[in-house]
């Protein structure tokens, strides 16, 4: 059951979440040039649990193939804390993707537009000694992002299925997420963001669902540079007593390099 | 003689829709741009219409949902070109046409 938890635990928090690229702040985002050509994204997770603290700091960096194909990478360093088990800091699990967008409709001031995406989690980090850095096994996710984003709000949603070998159970991962603009639009930007967001994973093999509620907010301070917060507060968890999450606070920053 | 005129005909129709297809690019030409829907998107776009050779500067009306494009005078970019290069940054150019000055 440890091995489930902390699998749980590393997926929800490193695997989906940092590839979320574009605006909301933990969904992902079909509109992949612009924000996601030639950048890097960063950002730093607190993750509170009942018995354990960590910091995971990833560094995402995508590149654009196409205008409608995008391959990427992602770093991520884990700093884990847990009570009765010591302290550990390393790499964590790489992890690479590639999206690949298959439909989209323009209109004035709108879009609809959705993408295929594939994530591969490799088990890199060093798992020899408590608490582990990584889940000790390969992840590979595939999932459909649609995005119906207009000048007015944005309305963001995620399914996947996520498949882990070494006999741990796979899960399907869903988000949902609401954006509203609070300034007029304009170019070049000055606008700050809000969002609210549900993210869900439903683990098989009668695990149950974990389910988080994440308001967050965004401040785009010019063509190239945003900054923005969340946090996630648990619905509903199905991890055992001791290992659950009291919040998961992420602040971040996104940069166009070129 | 019947091959000649085809010929001309080809030719004459030929330059007619390359005509057509040329905007006269001495000045401002405003680009109408559907899908435009977020302004730290529309850095893409800028950044592909500053590729044009000619352009001197870019404006991007999010709102309104177009690009105003300034044209150094005796440059000719034609419409095609403007379309790929807003369909490789990732949108969908409608109307493109020059803006005429009053005044």
């Amino acid at each position: 059951m440890r091995e489930l938890s902390v699998s749980v635990f590393l997926f929800l928090v490193v695997a989906v979440n940092v590839l979320a690229q574009g605006p909301p702040i933990f969904t992902d985002t079909p509109i992949m040039l612009g924000l996601e050509s030639r950048g890097v994204r960063t950002f730093g997770n607190i993750v509170s649990r009942q018995k354990a603290n960590a910091y995971i700091h990833p560094v995402a960096f995508p590149y654009n193939i196409t205008n409608k194909w995008q391959v990427g990478i992602v770093a991520p360093f884990v700093s884990i804390s847990s009570d009765g088990i010591g302290d550990r800091s390393g790499f964590g699990d790489l992890q690479v993707f590639t999206k690949y967008q298959i439909f989209q409709k323009d209109g004035k001031a709108k879009t609809f537009r959705g993408l295929i995406k594939l994530t591969e989690v490799f088990p890199t980090a060093n798992n020899s000694e408590a608490p582990a850095l990584g889940t000790g096994a390969n992840q590979t996710n595939l999932s459909l992002v649609t995005g119906y984003v207009t000048t007015k709000y944005g309305l963001y949603t995620e399914l996947g299925y996520n498949a882990t070998s070494d006999n741990l159970p796979d899960n399907i991962v869903y988000k949902l997420a609401f954006g509203y603009p609070l300034l007029p639009q304009k170019y070049p930007p000055k606008q700050v963001n809000i969002f609210f967001e549900l993210l869900g994973n439903y683990v098989l093999d009668n695990v149950g669902n974990n389910m988080f509620f994440a308001p967050g907010i965004q401040y785009i301070a010019g063509r190239k540079l945003l900054f923005e917060s969340g946090v996630q507060l648990p619905l509903g968890e199905a991890s055992p007593e001791g290992q659950k999450t009291n919040y998961v606070l992420r602040i971040g920053t996104r940069v166009l390099l070129f | 003689m019947k091959n000649i005129i085809i010929l001309f005909l080809c030719l004459a129709f030929g330059t007619t829709l390359q005509a057509q297809n040329q905007v006269e690019l001495t000045g401002k030409v405003k680009v109408e741009v559907d899908g435009l829907s977020c302004p730290f998107c529309a850095y893409g776009l800028e950044k592909k219409l500053k590729d044009l050779n000619g352009v001197t500067d870019i404006k991007i009306d999010v709102k309104n949902a177009f690009a105003l494009l300034t044209v150094k005078e005796g440059k000719i970019l034609s419409e095609e070109t403007i379309r790929k290069k807003v369909k490789e940054a990732g949108f969908t150019a409608r109307t493109i046409k020059k803006v005429i000055d009053e005044g």
